[in-house]
């Protein structure tokens, strides 16, 4: 086993351990740091393959500023454990069997998959910037126009659901 | 890839309207204008596709084989624009009077046909993915934009909540996709590669398969339906059922068809069959007990769903053509029924009583509409059925299937047979809440008579086959 | 003149569109005259087609393609039409009676506010009652088999006031729908196994016979052919109103009396016939199919009849009579005398369409009165109607030399020659016929007079227009069955002759004449006996409540009320279970995801919003490993 080996099960270990704190957390701020937590391993992955830039862009982005929003939503509207509905003990046995039996059907599929070895492409510099930048407006030009389409229409459907109905108001009366 | 443009262009010029424009009925005319535009580039990028094709320089695939643009999804563009174009002319008028937004409205309209026609084209799992999150982000919106309403802000927070849910469970799919196969290009799947079958591949194709069908309301991912196309305003909720479901069809139809070409035909039908028959049987059933006809068409569009599942079960040159059948008597009919719903105050069956006497004109449009869904003869949606069932059949085992929905389509005339029973032989004072004017006649004379023609000659449909 | 066909459905169409989109406006006599003149043209055209086909045209020449309908690759189905002897003789009963019913409802609906709409829809029924017979392959004739369903349903609830007669036009349209899915199985079965839908294509590949391959590549089996057949045979079964789905045919006597005459009596519910008598290069391959049909043809003819004996409304009576006459008709498909059953659908079409209108002759005059216990007398009062109800009567009962005579002879010489039991059973069933028929033709217009006496007073004969349909009918039915001679009188059977071509008849002539004499002699000596019992029995007869088997019979052997108990309540009791439990517990509720179980568990949860989406997700989770486990151990064990 050599050290890149050895990093990636830490890592990932890391990683499945603070989701499922995230999910069974009952103060969602420690959802959150366990989130960012999180996001921190998967950076760690990035690094790990090669891919500097979306590493640091992972957690500029996500644990930076995503998270931080998050936070806030959390605070401002004071969701602490007091107002969390209570989920009986039956929805989270439920929840369990549902979500363990559908891990069960996967891995039995899995088991029987043989993981077939991708060949990975230039692999030395694709995270660098430059080459991502090349990539990114020669191949995937178009997802990554659409990508600001779908943020658009993002903001649009924000701007509606989120603005006042002001003139409305006024017609009416 | 002008309609593409088109799209997102003629959505920013409709929020610049919202700026400039303070009427509400000139958005109207503005969007009937621009979709009119937009129908037109489609004709013209067809016609030019063809022409180029005539001098063998047309090459169906562009930017690197993200998009496939041939005459058969051209020309389902060329249909799905035209149709929206009738329905904004048909509903416009009721899309003012849900908000102040109207522009935005439109806009959104837009962006979801921007989705429409990249899920037409797509030839790569990102295109799928990014196509069907600018369908479905506008449609999150258009479900909660009656704000006044609660029942409407509840549907669209469902509609996220279990959109955002099935959006994971689609990524998750594409992602053990690309593990199994190294690309994202359909063309590219071949599940037996290594001689042996590519067990990891197939389980994303089940995550996939899951995932489309959440978009498609098929059982038991449907559960958002009823509520959602119930709470939302009913023009939107016209679009939804109509174009966005048939587009979504298509995306799973081509996915199946040209990506997963060479799995195990019995496996296929197994799967999907599975999936139809709860379709069918939940959307038939459930259907019949419904009070209102708003909800009553939310689970019809279930149904219909389930019988659009068998485009993709069959995934063959009939089916092709099936969808393209299917997807406009479906849409045709669906929108023409909410043209008449919306100009009723009351939903519910009681609604409709004596409709006939009062506006037969509008007892007329809906019973044709309705005969269409339920698939009588010499409408178009009896050869839409007909269609779709013969490409079924030509897959191997299903023929109980096949026999199954036939049994259903039976159950399915009662519910519609219900509203016409209530318009024709019930009495009652049906109290419109806008008037029906001329240019509402003319939109439901033009869909009532295509209904009709396409049900006689339906093969003017598949000129571009 | 064939080239020309496409006019015969098109006038009804034409007169249709005029009458049913200028109802508003249209005034009366325009609307009747516009639709007696419609059909009237397509008679004259069919009278043309007629005897063209009739001078030459052997079978499958007379295909006539008007476009293409659907092409589906190398499968095509066009919209053509198929004009033959056998649609020839349907288009000239069909125009021809329907003509005269047209007439005479001029002035038997001259009253109504619905006349222009009446009009249009028994244009409607006409024109697809044409589709039915010219297609010249199942879709085109499934398209006239629908339309047809939805024109009987507009005209049984014609009078949509009355919540009886929509239930009774509901249960006639679900009872069709019922016999449709058969047919429609039928068809995708052929389609499946023979690639076609086209009647000269599809007998072709069976003229190979059993064990010859079909095009798509299967093996002619009995299995096969029995399959299709009796798929086929239950969509004749809804149409032709059979056990066990007659039940539609005595309710739909609720719509107006010409109707009950067009539809009901002489065109629509011998679509099963001729659907049958088409296909039967497909039903000759069929035995079992075919003794199905026979036995139950023979099932019809003896349960409706007995029915007839007890019934008081003389609608119900023509109806159940009609029913029973159409199990003659099966019968006779069952024991392979296609021409003899066809025979009987014309003669039967000219004296029951007869005995409707006299009926309604008789309504009319007692002003909408049907209970024969109110009549009596009427002879006097209305002898044109009398005396061709009489004929008719005597025609229905076969009465020697009458047209119903000769058609039912055929049939039961045919029965007898397959199985004397037929035979036998055949007799009990024309038994009762004779009896159920005089007995209604005593109660009306024998003896005296038992209404009030303001309809005394009212008492009328009806106006030329209706009594001249009703001679001219009359006539038919006197003479209607010398083109069927049997052939101990007469070496040409011309009705075998004319449709020899297209309708491969079972041989009945290994039965010698002397037997065939006696058998007739039997009929005619009981046709005699039965209506001298009924003579007696009426002038005896006290209208009290019933008792015994009068009773059962009187009630139509509960048939509705075991049907009711069998079938609609098991049906509403689960589709009660279905909603309530399934949908609101199941779906809605349970899966909605477990939320009757975590109700129990926690009643917090049931305000919270965001439970449903919830347990929405939660149902979603089961179904997706409900996929998932097919999907994956499917494709692990396969």
């Amino acid at each position: 086993m050599s050290l890149h080996d050895i990093i990636f099960w830490i890592l990932s270990l890391w990683a499945i351990v603070c989701a499922i704190f995230v999910v069974i957390s009952r103060n969602p701020v420690n959802s959150v740091l366990f989130l960012i937590a999180t996001f921190f391993a998967i950076s760690g992955h990035y690094i790990l393959m090669n891919a500097q830039f979306l590493a640091i862009v992972n957690i500029i982005v996500y644990a930076g500023a995503i998270m931080v929003l998050f936070l806030f939503v959390i605070m401002l509207m004071n969701l602490n454990t007091d107002t969390e509905p209570q989920k009986s003990r039956l929805v989270h046995f439920a929840a369990l069997i549902s979500a363990g039996s559908l891990l069960l059907v996967v891995l039995s599929a899995f088991r029987k998959a043989e993981l077939t070895q991708i060949p990975v492409t230039d692999a030395g510099d694709i995270g660098l910037i430059k080459v991502l930048g090349k990539t990114l407006f020669d191949h995937y030009v178009l997802p990554f126009e659409l990508s600001s389409v779908l943020f658009l229409a993002a903001m649009v459907g924000a701007m509606v659901i989120g603005r006042k109905e002001v003139v409305e108001e006024k017609s009416t009366k | 890839m002008k309609p593409l443009i088109a799209t997102a262009v003629f959505a920013i010029l409709m929020m610049f309207a919202a700026l400039t424009v303070k009427e509400k009925k000139s958005f109207t005319h503005f969007a009937a204008i621009l979709m009119l535009g937009l129908v037109g580039l489609n004709v013209w990028e067809l016609a030019d596709y063809n022409r180029l094709l005539a001098s063998a320089q047309a090459s169906p695939d562009l930017f690197g084989k993200m998009l496939r643009v041939d005459n058969y999804a051209l020309w389902f563009n060329v249909l799905m624009s035209s149709c929206s174009f009738f329905y904004i002319l048909l509903v416009g008028r009721s899309i003012e009077k849900v908000g102040v937004h109207v522009g935005e409205y439109y806009a959104l309209h837009f962006f979801i046909l921007c989705g429409v026609f990249l899920l037409s084209t797509y030839n790569n799992l990102l295109i799928l993915f990014l196509g069907i999150e600018i369908l479905s982000i506008p449609q999150y919106i258009l479900s909660g934009s009656d704000k006044r309403n609660l029942k409407s802000s509840e549907a669209s927070l469902k509609y996220f909540l279990m959109g955002a849910f099935s959006t994971g469970i689609l990524l998750m799919g594409i992602v053990l996709l690309y593990g199994a196969m190294g690309t994202f290009d359909i063309h590219g799947f071949n599940f037996y590669a290594t001689g042996t079958l590519n067990i990891m591949g197939v389980v994303g194709v089940l995550f996939m398969l899951v995932a489309l069908g959440f978009k498609v309301s098929a059982a038991p991912m449907h559960f958002w339906t009823p509520d959602v196309y119930d709470g939302s305003p009913t023009p939107f909720t016209a679009f939804m059922a109509t174009i966005v479901k048939v587009s979504v069809f298509f995306a799973f139809m081509r996915l199946f068809m040209e990506g997963f070409a060479n799995l195990d035909p019995y496996w296929k039908v197994t799967v999907l069959g599975t999936i139809t028959v709860l379709t069918l049987l939940i959307g038939n059933i459930t259907a019949v007990y419904q009070q209102s006809v708003k909800r009553m068409l939310a689970y019809s569009s279930i149904a219909q769903a389930g019988f659009m599942m068998f485009v993709v079960i069959g995934s063959n040159a009939m089916a092709m053509k099936g969808m393209i059948i299917y997807a406009v008597a479906y849409t045709l009919a669906t929108v023409g029924i909410f043209g008449v719903l919306l100009k009723l105050k009351d939903y519910t069956y009681d609604g409709f009583n004596g409709l006939a006497k009062k506006h037969p004109f509008l007892a007329l449009i809906a019973s044709i509409c309705l005969m269409s869904l339920a698939g009588i003869p010499l409408t178009a949606g009896f050869f839409a059925k007909w269609f779709v069932i013969a490409a079924a059949l030509e897959q191997p085992g299903t023929f109980w299937l096949v026999i199954f929905a036939l049994v259903m389509a039976a159950v399915s005339l009662y519910y519609y047979f219900k509203v016409i029973m209530a318009m024709y032989f019930k009495t009652g004072e049906p109290e419109l809440i806008t008037p029906v004017t001329t240019m509402d006649k003319v939109v439901m004379a033009i869909i009532g008579s295509a209904v009709i023609v396409f049900g006689i000659a339906p093969d003017m449909l598949l000129a571009w086959i | 003149m064939t080239q020309l066909v496409y006019l015969v459905p098109l006038f009804p169409l034409i007169g249709f569109l005029l009458n049913g989109l200028f109802w508003k406006s249209m005034p009366k006599k325009l609307a009747g005259i516009i639709g007696s003149t419609a059909i009237l043209a397509s008679f004259a055209v069919s009278l043309g087609i007629f005897f063209e086909v009739k001078n030459g045209a052997a079978a499958g020449q007379g295909i006539v393609h008007l476009f293409d309908f659907i092409t589906v690759g190398n499968f095509k189905i066009p919209f053509a039409f198929m004009v033959d002897q056998l649609s020839a003789m349907f288009l000239l009963i069909i125009t021809g009676i329907g003509f005269l019913i047209h007439l005479y409802s001029t002035s038997y609906m001259h009253d109504d506010e619905g006349f222009t709409k009446y009009f249009a829809y028994l244009n409607l029924f006409v024109f697809f009652m044409l589709l039915l017979v010219l297609g010249a392959n199942y879709v085109v004739m499934f398209i006239g088999w629908e339309g047809v369903g939805l024109a009987s349903y507009l005209l049984i609830g014609f009078w949509y006031k009355n919540k009886e007669y929509t239930n009774a036009s509901k249960k006639a349209f679900v009872m069709n729908r019922i016999g449709d899915l058969g047919f429609l199985i039928g068809m995708m079965l052929t389609v499946y196994h023979f690639g076609t839908l086209s009647y000269n294509d599809f007998f072709a590949q069976l003229q190979g016979g059993i064990g010859a391959q079909t095009q798509n590549g299967y093996m002619i089996g009995s299995g096969m052919t029995n399959a299709i057949a009796i798929c086929f045979f239950i969509g004749a079964m809804g149409k032709s109103a059979q056990i066990p789905l007659y039940t539609w045919l005595p309710d739909a006597m609720a719509g107006p009396t010409p109707v009950s005459a067009l539809i009901h009596a002489a065109t629509m519910v011998t679509a099963g016939i001729y659907m049958i008598a088409r296909s039967n290069a497909l039903f000759n391959l069929a035995p079992m199919a075919q003794n199905m049909i026979a036995i139950i043809g023979l099932a019809t003819v003896l349960l409706a009849a007995s029915i007839a004996l007890k019934q008081n409304d003389i609608k119900k009576v023509l109806a159940y009579s009609t029913v029973s006459q159409l199990g003659y008709m099966f019968l006779a498909l069952g024991v392979g005398a296609y021409v003899g059953s066809l025979f009987h659908v014309m003669t039967h079409a000219f004296f029951k369409a007869l005995l409707f209108l006299g009926s309604g002759s008789v309504i009319h005059a007692m002003s909408g009165e049907q209970d024969m216990r109110k009549m009596g007398g009427l002879g006097k009062y209305m002898p044109i109607t009398k005396f061709t109800f009489l004929i008719g009567c005597l025609a229905i009962s076969g009465f020697p030399f009458f047209s119903g005579f000769f058609s039912k002879d055929e049939i039961l010489a045919a029965a007898y020659a397959k199985n004397p039991m037929f035979y036998y059973l055949g007799l009990l069933g024309a038994m009762m016929t004779t009896f159920y028929m005089f007995r209604a033709y005593f109660y009306t217009f024998t003896g005296n007079f038992r209404g009030t006496e303001e309809q005394k007073h009212h008492v009328h004969e009806s106006p030329a227009t209706m009594t001249i349909p009703l001679i001219i009918l009359a006539i038919l039915s006197l003479v209607g069955g010398l083109v069927g001679l049997p052939e101990v009188f007469s070496h040409h059977h011309l009705l075998n002759e004319y449709l020899s071509p297209v309708v491969q008849n079972f041989d009945i002539h290994h039965l010698d004449h002397t037997m065939e004499l006696t058998l007739m002699g039997i009929a005619s000596a009981i046709v005699l006996i039965m209506m001298y019992v009924a003579r007696v029995i009426t002038r005896k007869e006290q209208f009290g409540e019933a008792k015994g088997l009068a009773k059962v019979l009187e009630n139509k052997w509960y048939v509705d009320e075991i049907y009711d108990f069998l079938i609609v309540r098991p049906l509403a009791w689960k589709a009660r279970i279905l909603n309530n439990i399934v949908e609101q517990k199941g779906i809605d509720g349970g899966v909605n995801g477990l939320g009757q179980l975590v109700q129990w568990g926690s009643t917090r949860l049931k305000n919270l919003q965001s439970g449903q989406v919830g347990s929405y997700l939660f149902a979603m989770v089961i179904g997706i490993i409900i996929i998932f486990a097919i999907g994956i151990f499917g494709l692990l064990y396969m």
